[in-house]
């Protein structure tokens, strides 16, 4: 029975070195220009996080904080819930 | 017992009992794969995100009226340069276009092209455009998203905007944005700023906010307090909080993986029972024989810790392998809609393979500790019970 043990440790090291070697050879520099081009012309970096129209597209788009004027209340529904 | 013998044995054993095994090995693969599928899924979008830290602005500005963002001044650009210390001060048109008969928007977001930083970075982006052609009429790039929706409601080479006046803007669709960047323009269309105005009825003294870096990061709190003492109706977002978002984004110590952990704890819990009840009744009369030949409490221990401690091996290989092929090559079909959102326009990212080893130890003790111990306690229970008694 230790030959078809052998064939399964042979192929799992099989499948463990495809693996290995995908993500050693795999180009990622490619996606990282590109956004970063993206976000030169742009100067937007929030993801498409699809959302709805009425939810925020831009990152803290319904966040406000002003030091100058502390008694302002953050007009935020989620403070509601979690506290920051 | 030699270990040659003994790993004889242990392998005869393990393949002899096939069908119990390939049950065992089978569900706690598909635990791993989901599992794994969706840390692979959150880390790759992290660090695609992350990447991108070092060339965003460090701080956003904008006017704030009734606690609500409005339009900002174009003169707070002047005001802003004043202040020392503060460098690559840049204002944005951007807003959302609302296609009201499918309820759908996109990001309409205004480039001043004559601006030299923005057209290397256009070249960079799109291979061989022609800026002069772009230009030349009412031309407009868009991204993977927006180009299969319009191209799906008859609007192959142009699309007409509805402006704030009542009239209507046609708008060539010149390029579509590379595919490779649809993590930040799926619904992104760009227009020259002079356009985006036109779009969105602004007026030509005023921007949606204002982006501005400043170079000496302990100067950071000094130059807030600067912008709120020259402006009193401001908003100032910082790039160290957009950090902390993007870490936060798909926490996976709360909200749907704390569910999906659940899920985990209580699928883990069934296939322990299982083997709880199958120790009780065919691995009892196997231990009982083992104890009768002579085997000791120790070997029998050792056998049943190999035994599964190769099954562990297996499903945690399989699972892992299984999941880097279905989130990295294929890129996770509908699993990725959970992250991306499905609400407004399908989006379809090309995850980067990210292998968190850390996380990956982390699945692996939180699966292989349970399972061991499920095995090894009722085993000991019967091993230390005599033989007799055990085979009964």
């Amino acid at each position: 029975m230790l030959k078809p043990f052998a064939f399964l440790a042979l192929f799992l090291l099989l499948l463990t070195t495809a693996v290995l070697t995908h993500f050693s050879l795999y180009n990622s520099s490619m996606q990282s220009r590109k956004l970063l081009s993206i976000i030169g012309l742009t100067k937007i970096s929030s993801p498409v996080l699809s959302s709805a129209f009425y939810e925020p597209r831009e990152l803290f788009n319904t966040d406000v904080s002003n030091p100058a004027y502390p008694q302002m209340q953050n007009i935020n529904k989620m403070d509601f819930i979690y506290d920051k | 017992m030699t270990n040659s013998a003994f790993l004889h044995f242990l392998t005869t054993l393990l393949f002899k009992q096939k069908s119990k095994h390939i049950g065992a090995i089978l569900i706690s693969t598909i635990i791993i794969t989901l599992l794994s599928s969706v840390l692979f899924i959150s880390s790759s979008l992290q660090q695609s995100l992350m990447s991108t830290l070092n060339k965003q602005a460090d701080f956003t500005v904008s006017k704030i009226e009734a606690g609500r963002a409005i339009n900002t001044p174009i003169e707070w650009i002047d005001k802003l340069l004043n202040i020392n210390g503060i460098s690559k001060v840049s204002p944005r048109i951007y807003g959302r276009y609302f296609y009201e008969p499918r309820g759908n928007s996109f990001l309409v977001v205004g480039v001043d092209f004559f601006d030299e930083q923005s057209s290397r970075e256009l070249e960079k982006l799109i291979d061989g455009v022609d800026l002069k052609k772009f230009l030349s009429q009412d031309n407009m790039l868009v991204g993977e998203g927006v180009k299969s929706f319009l191209e799906s409601h008859y609007y192959k080479d142009n699309f007409t905007f509805k402006l704030k006046d009542g009239t209507f803007k046609e708008v060539n669709i010149y390029k579509t944005l590379p595919k490779l960047s649809n993590l930040i323009t799926n619904d992104m269309i760009v227009v020259p700023i002079e356009l985006a105005r036109e779009i969105f009825g602004m007026k030509d003294n005023t921007v949606t906010d204002i982006t501005l870096n400043v170079e000496n990061d302990a100067e950071w709190d000094n130059i807030i307090s600067k912008i709120h003492l020259l402006f009193y109706d401001v908003r100032v977002i910082e790039k160290r909080e957009i950090k902390k978002a993007y870490e936060n984004l798909y926490n996976y110590k709360g909200g749907v993986f704390l569910i999906l952990y659940l899920i985990t704890i209580v699928t883990f819990i069934l296939i322990l029972y299982q083997r709880y009840s199958m120790v009780y009744s065919t691995d009892r009369k196997e231990i009982g024989i083992l104890r009768a030949i002579g085997w000791s409490i120790k070997d029998i221990l050792k056998l049943k810790f190999y035994e599964n401690l190769l099954i562990v091996i297996v499903s945690f290989i399989l699972g892992t392998v299984v999941a880097y092929i279905f989130v990295f090559i294929f890129n996770a079909p509908l699993l990725n809609q959970i992250f991306l959102g499905g609400e407004n326009l399908k989006n379809s990212v090309e995850l980067i393979p990210v292998l968190k080893f850390g996380v990956l130890g982390s699945i692996f003790l939180f699966y292989a500790i349970p399972f061991l111990a499920a095995v090894l306690i009722p085993a000991w229970k019967i091993a230390v019970t005599p033989a007799k008694e055990a085979m009964q």
